[in-house]
């Protein structure tokens, strides 16, 4: 079924999609106990609806497949301003095929809005759901970067690397698409709310669940392959070196798409997946104007790239210095007045650097650098 | 017959004065107390008439009624044996009647006689010179509590048969010698506090160090953040060596909540009260109110330091009943029976993890996901953290930490905070508060002028978003008692960046992102 029908979709067409996404919902907590690893996930949700049932459904078999025999089209309850868009809409990503690509996506915000913003190169950033300062720092500036420069940046919404993305991103008045792990309703944590509503004022919200399907297990890291599927560039900002963490990385990297990591301390284990990925071969980021040359093909002068020490050249001599130690690891008061500093002048440095933009206090009162 | 002897009972933090009036007259022999007595004040009648047997007077054998006046005030305690005793013995003929009047007697009576002492007896002595009575006759193991009291006759009775003597014009007992090991100290002696643990115990932390001294100086409330170990406890508990001594004022108020809570006084309280209660405390416990009379750490902790370690343990409801204290410097509290004013006026110092695990910042030790961390924050936010001046973060150094040395010691430090104080008592004097902590925005545009340096750093911060504007007022009135700490007049752009970086954030406040 992974031939697209060039025609305007056709109610048949896509209420088979439509009952494809009521199908994944019902099946719940059976595709959850299936579905452990990615790989396994990704067989499963290659199948078709027939052989899906007959591998997952188990005792339900014959329940589920009589509702499915009888299922019908049902508009959604609210007149929401979201769309679901099947694979044979012309308005469907056509940077999601393959197999196990998901048959309909809802959209909060509208197709034709999606559309827009896929026209424009996408960069999905994923990374750790426990991430450190530097991740979220750097995965802020990315985002902000990459949307000053009008990409559009694809995340989920989980803690961590995606949501520091997404919120960098949104700074820069950029336009997003978050694709959620669950229904687009029910599926975004009460916390993300603000950030939720922020989304798809300018941009998507996409799901391939109903809208009042509460997020599964498999959710999330079915996520990950729209997130990564529908960017041309992944970016892995921090990541531990387990399957969960890397997931996005490795589906980018088996459908061919680029894939560039951060590197970070060798000893911190928040790093180790990064490093691992840069090992194998992902192209190195410094910062979103890396990503820029990287997604438009202008390696050949990468050594042009302004470094962050060369935008500093301007900085008061004693700030530099200030600036540059704490990039150095002495980022905490203490260790900056052990290098034999007075105490009153290192709080000084400190706090103009703070109100200058150039450090921010990150966990426990560590300083840390930040790329303006 | 009748007569009538003045006592006091105690009502939280007040006195109220007590007038015993017995009569005798014939009739079935009987003993009624009347007058909203506890049970405490209803058992007296056992003690009473075995004590004045055992004292070798007669108990009449008639009807005898007690009347506690004013008739609507609750009596509690035992402190009113001897009064009932004496008013006992002179309403039968046993005692003359003209001195009663003139004195308080304040004590708990035994079986066989003996007088001993009652809580609360430096309130009692000074209620007795306010009422304008002459003296208070009291066990001796109290005297010297109620000596504190200038201009006030002390009459040490050891048992009822010496309070008979004293109120028929006889001698007292002799006081008893203090106990040993303390003697009042010199006004030297006090300067210096040599007791208790130093600030030069603690190694490293020099950032935090510094910040503690700065809050004694301006007796700002503040906050310790870091790992399990960084010696947040430790350093905590050394605060009360470098506060400067009581005043006397000062020193009678505590040292009267301390009697008032059963504490045996033998002098005036020197050190400042650190109160350190567990992260368990009810609100009750923190505030009081659980009870008529009830007071809290907040009230024991006057003048003095309330330090609440693993803050983000503490029940929230428990937190925000700080508020008024902390405002006010005072705490009212009401209940269905009763309601009562304390003084509470205390510096508020707090220690905390800088997530549930501990270990935030530390590398790669933290496990603690973005939704734990958001709990945690939100139990430290709001209101409290609002009152806090000062965050001092600490981390571990363990590579360092044995070599390196103490930032101060005690001695030293104690000696710039009191240079300090006394330029702010200096400025603030016509304020009518002492300390930097008490300016408010209008002392604050008086006496904190900023360089042009400063105003632009205040301007660059508050564009930012770094400072509110309540958050702009607490790094004034840090930096203004960092200046003082050095020495300068003017508040410079140095102490400013000293301030801002020591100022209470949004890493503390909210959530990261979003």
């Amino acid at each position: 079924m992974s031939s697209i029908i060039q025609e305007q979709p056709s109610p048949a067409s896509c209420a088979g999609c439509l009952r494809r996404s009521w199908l994944l919902a019902s099946l719940g907590a059976a595709l959850d106990y299936c579905a452990r690893d990615r790989d396994r996930l990704l067989e499963l949700l290659a199948l078709e609806d027939e052989q899906l049932l007959l591998a997952v459904a188990g005792r339900r078999r014959a329940e589920l497949s009589a509702r499915y025999e009888q299922f019908e089209v049902e508009e959604p309850p609210h007149g929401q301003a979201a769309e679901a868009v099947c694979r044979h809409d012309p308005l469907y990503p056509r940077a999601l095929s393959g197999d196990s690509a998901p048959h309909m996506l809802n959209v909060a915000g509208g197709a034709r809005r999606l559309h827009e913003l896929l026209a424009a190169p996408a960069v999905a950033i994923v990374g750790s759901t426990r991430a450190s300062d530097y991740g979220m720092e750097m995965a802020g500036s990315l985002g902000r970067g990459l949307a000053v420069a009008g990409v559009t940046v694809t995340s989920s919404l989980a803690d961590g690397i995606a949501v520091a993305a997404q919120a960098g991103a949104l700074e820069a008045d950029g336009r997003t698409v978050a694709v959620m792990g669950g229904g687009l309703d029910v599926s975004c944590p009460a916390r993300r709310r603000p950030l939720y509503e922020r989304v798809r004022r300018g941009g998507c919200a996409v799901s391939e669940l109903p809208w009042d399907c509460a997020g599964r297990h498999w959710g999330p890291l079915a996520g990950e392959r729209i997130v990564a599927g529908l960017a041309t560039l992944t970016i892995v900002v921090e990541a531990e070196e387990t399957p969960r963490d890397l997931a996005a990385a490795r589906m980018a990297n088996a459908r061919g798409r680029s894939v560039a990591a951060l590197p970070g301390r060798v000893t911190s284990p928040l790093s180790a997946g990064t490093h691992a990925l840069l090992m194998e071969g992902a192209h190195l980021l410094r910062g979103a104007q890396d990503a820029l040359e990287l997604l438009y093909s202008l390696g050949a002068n990468r050594c042009v790239a302004k470094t962050a020490s060369a935008s500093h050249a301007r900085l008061e001599p004693r700030l530099r210095a200030t600036l540059e130690r704490v990039g150095a690891g002495s980022d905490t008061p203490d260790k900056l007045m052990g290098e034999g500093a007075d105490a009153d002048a290192v709080l000084l440095a400190l706090s103009e650097l703070e109100l200058m933009g150039l450090l921010a206090r990150g966990d426990g009162g560590r300083y840390v650098p930040r790329c303006p | 017959m009748l007569a009538r002897a003045h006592t006091f009972t105690i009502e939280g933090l007040q006195t109220r004065h007590v007038s015993v009036e017995v009569e005798v007259r014939p009739g079935l022999p009987a003993f009624a107390i009347v007058g909203l007595a506890d049970t405490a004040v209803r058992e007296a009648r056992e003690r009473v008439q075995a004590a004045i047997r055992n004292s070798g007077y007669e108990f009449p054998a008639r009807r005898i009624t007690a009347n506690l006046a004013p008739g609507d005030v609750p009596k509690a305690g035992p402190g009113l044996d001897l009064a009932l005793a004496c008013a006992v013995l002179a309403a039968s003929g046993q005692l003359p009647a003209e001195r009663l009047a003139e004195h308080a007697l304040f004590g708990e009576l035994g079986l066989d006689g003996t007088v001993r002492p009652s809580r609360g007896t430096l309130a009692v002595a000074q209620a007795t010179r306010r009422a304008g009575l002459r003296g208070l006759a009291l066990a001796g193991g109290s005297a010297h509590e109620a000596k504190l009291v200038d201009g006030l006759e002390v009459a040490v009775v050891e048992r009822l048969s010496s309070a008979v003597r004293v109120l028929s014009g006889g001698p007292a007992d002799p006081l008893p010698d203090p106990p040993l090991g303390e003697s009042s100290a010199t006004a030297s002696d006090r300067r210096s506090a040599s007791a208790g643990p130093d600030l030069s115990d603690v190694r490293g932390q020099h950032h935090a160090v510094k910040a503690l001294v700065i809050a004694a100086a301006g007796g700002h409330n503040g906050l310790l953040s870091g790992p399990p170990g960084t010696g947040k406890t430790m350093l905590a508990q050394r605060i009360a060596s470098i506060l400067p001594p009581l005043s006397q004022p000062e020193a009678i108020e505590v040292t009267r909540i301390h009697s008032l809570m059963g504490g045996g006084v033998r002098e005036l309280a020197r050190s400042r009260p650190f109160r350190a209660p567990h992260h368990s405390i009810t609100t009750a416990g923190l505030i009081g109110g659980a009870q008529r009379g009830w007071i809290g750490e907040v009230v024991l902790a006057h003048n003095g330091v309330l330090f609440l370690d693993e803050l983000s343990e503490f029940a929230r409801p428990t937190l925000e009943a700080l508020r008024q204290p902390l405002e006010d410097g005072r705490v009212a509290i009401a209940r269905a029976r009763h309601s009562a004013v304390y003084p509470a006026r205390f510096m508020l110092l707090a220690a905390t993890n800088p997530c549930p695990c501990g270990y935030a910042g530390e590398g790669d030790r933290c496990r603690c996901s973005e939704t734990d961390m958001a709990r945690h924050r939100r139990r430290l936010s709001g209101p409290l953290l609002d009152r806090i001046d000062l965050l001092a973060n600490m981390q571990r150094d363990r590579a360092r930490e044995p070599t390196t040395a103490a930032f101060t010691s005690s001695r030293q430090a104690r000696e710039q905070v009191l240079r300090a104080r006394e330029r702010q008592a200096a400025r603030l004097r016509a304020d009518g508060v002492s300390v930097n902590a008490q300016m408010d925005v209008r002392m604050l545009q008086r006496h904190v002028r900023l360089e042009e340096k400063g105003n632009q750093m205040m301007r660059r911060a508050s564009e930012q978003g770094l400072l509110s504007a309540r958050g702009e007022h607490r790094v004034l009135r840090v930096a203004r008692t960092i200046a003082d700490l050095d020495g300068s007049e003017r508040v410079r752009a140095r102490d400013l960046g000293a301030a801002l970086a020591l100022r209470p954030d949004a890493s503390l406040a909210g959530s990261r992102t979003a």
